[in-house]
């Protein structure tokens, strides 16, 4: 209380500074602080947004000073290529978000059961572990291991069970789901550690109530555990769509700028990249991308309208 | 709370109740450690490979996990094939650089967004919180015209201009310094201080819990970068480690070379392996404490 008394003095000193407001020392200070954040901000994310819309409107190539209005959003929407890459990201990023969450929260609620402390650092160490390792090093690892040959390892471990060798990442209608694996393997401690830290936030109280009332362990996860995670559950779907439509590096490396096997692993960020790079169709490139962020928001708001109704039943 | 007992009561309610709970705990160890072998067992291939001879030309059947020709070779031949340290030299400068640029952007914003009320702070804050919605994969082609228009593509520029757009530090240091009481700067400046001394003499040294949570999550993100030093990066002396080692993959086209690729793979992953050894469990944390803001 001392404190503040002691300021409104000084302001009442500075009465004429105040008046001047634009002059006022703190705000000043304040904009002074802020300044990196606003410059990269506005240089380097508001800027190159402004700068792809512009850039979609334009034409491609050596016409790339004319205004072509919407032909290039036209152009990429009649494009089946784009489709395909469109429908293989949502297949990819979909299922390993779906499947990622499924196991990533029956591993952190058998992981938290767990009674030993040390034990249950270990296995969040474990789990974590892959996460830190690059998607370069994680698509050259699971390129290897997913060998089409007799000679891959999963498929020599398969092959002890009657199963002929799968052509993992050379089949186009088992690529996809083999690029969901490696993207569960690499990823699923995150969301392992995410919920762990979740679970432990869940109030005692109500397991009490319910251990009272002689419920089961199995209906009190169902019926304690699971409603009480609801808002994680939800950004963890968000994050993982968000995340899902982003995968370029490791279908890149696997199935190169063509997104083989024939086109399954083409992504829509691999589109765009191409368009842009190898292609210089700038104008494409940049109206897909933009096509692609809308996408991506209108699925996050899907969910989260989705999930308001549900709650209010 | 009590952490470390999340257990539930100790007292047996009815009969058995004891043996039940440890089959219970036997069946979960049993899950769980079906699953850390699930998720070691590929790093033992890769490390094993790596040391495989034998296995410099084409992964020789029946695969084992035991090197038919252990040999040292597979790593000198990784590096002098690839230029791998050179380019982790090349990755640790860029990290440095970004790590140094986005803390100082971040730590500066964030103390003046929580603590300096000044004209604007609340729609500086929303500004930037709103681009974090922005992927970079909508913003990398006009990233990439601005660089080469201003000549300075294939620099390490491209790296650390953009560094100053840390929002998310920006966030994770304005709720950090939230937690810290505004007296300390009332109380300085009643003493005389000026602004721009009390954050670095007062808060700075606070704040050093989340100054640990950045370095750790951006050098995690610069290491395993490849997407935009693929594209801004065109010399073979600037490659950044993952851009080197998957150019030399690409490079190689249809050659396998498993050893090869897997020993320059494991020289890779040492810098980031060797960091988790040591701070595993504060990376672990940092990961659960800021995972849900993001």
């Amino acid at each position: 209380m001392m404190v503040s008394e002691n300021t409104q003095v000084i302001t009442g000193q500075q009465t004429t500074a105040v008046r001047k407001k634009w002059l006022r020392s703190t705000d000043i200070a304040g904009w002074c602080f802020v300044l990196p954040l606003l410059v990269g901000v506005l240089g380097f994310s508001l800027y190159p947004m402004v700068s792809a819309l512009l850039t979609s409107f334009r034409g491609n190539g050596a016409a790339s000073a004319q205004w072509v209005g919407l032909t290039n959003y036209s152009r990429v929407l009649q494009d089946d290529l784009f489709w395909g890459a469109l429908y293989n990201t949502i297949y990819i990023g979909g299922l390993s978000a779906i499947l990622g969450i499924v196991f990533s929260f029956i591993l952190a609620s058998l992981v938290h059961h767990l009674p030993w402390q040390r034990t249950r650092n270990l296995f969040k160490a474990i789990f974590f572990l892959p996460n830190v390792v690059s998607a370069v090093a994680t698509s050259l690892l699971f390129s290897l291991l997913f060998h089409p040959g007799k000679e891959g390892l999963i498929n020599y471990a398969l092959n002890w069970f009657g199963i002929d060798p799968v052509g993992w990442f050379t089949d186009p209608s088992i690529a996809r789901l083999s690029v969901v694996f490696m993207i569960l393997w690499s990823a699923l401690g995150y969301n392992t550690i995410i919920f762990l830290a979740a679970l432990q936030s869940v109030p005692r109280e109500q397991y009490e109530a319910a251990d009272i009332d002689g419920a089961s362990a199995l209906g009190k996860w169902r019926y304690i555990t699971i409603p009480s995670l609801r808002p994680i559950f939800l950004f963890m779907i968000v994050m993982g769509v968000i995340n899902g439509m982003k995968q370029f590096t490791n279908v890149w490396l696997i199935g190169g700028s063509a997104g083989n096997p024939s086109g399954a692993l083409m992504t829509s960020v691999l589109y765009i990249y191409r368009n842009a790079f190898l292609s210089s169709q700038l104008g494409i490139a940049t109206a897909a991308s933009y096509l692609l962020f809308v996408f991506i928001l209108l699925l996050t708001l899907v969910i989260l309208k989705v999930n308001a109704r549900n709650q209010l039943n | 709370m009590d952490k470390t007992a999340p257990s539930l009561p100790k007292a047996p309610i009815k009969l058995g109740h004891q043996t039940s709970r440890k089959f219970t705990s036997f069946a979960i160890m049993f899950i769980l450690c079906a699953a850390s072998v699930t998720m070691v067992l590929p790093f033992i291939w890769m490390v094993m490979t790596s040391f495989d001879w034998g296995a410099r030309l084409n992964i020789p059947f029946p695969p084992s996990f035991w090197p038919e020709d252990p040999s040292l070779r597979t790593y000198r031949a990784a590096l002098t094939n690839v230029d791998l340290i050179r380019y982790i030299l090349n990755s640790f400068v860029v990290a440095i650089g970004v790590i140094v640029i986005s803390l100082f952007s971040a730590l500066l914003s964030g103390y003046a967004l929580s603590k300096i009320r000044f004209k604007g702070a609340g729609m500086v804050l929303v500004l930037a919180l709103s681009t974090m919605m922005i992927p970079f994969e909508m913003t990398m082609i006009p990233q990439y015209m601005l660089f080469n228009q201003i000549h300075l593509l294939d620099t390490y520029w491209v790296f650390f201009l953009p560094a100053l757009n840390y929002a998310f530090g920006t966030f994770l240091c304005k709720q950090f310094i939230d937690g810290l009481p505004g007296e300390l700067r009332e109380a300085a400046l009643i003493d005389g201080a000026s602004e721009y001394g009390i954050f670095p003499r007062i808060y700075l040294p606070l704040c050093m819990p989340i100054f640990a949570t950045m370095v750790i999550l951006q050098f995690l993100g610069v290491w395993n970068e490849l997407i935009w030093p693929l594209l801004a990066l065109n010399n073979p002396d600037k490659y950044t480690i993952q851009l080197g080692l998957a150019m030399f993959n690409y490079n190689n086209g249809s050659r396998q070379m498993p050893s090869i690729i897997m020993a320059a793979t494991c020289i890779s992953l040492i810098p980031v392996l060797v960091l988790y050894m040591f701070l595993q469990k504060y990376i672990v944390e940092s990961i659960a404490t800021t995972g849900l803001k993001q």
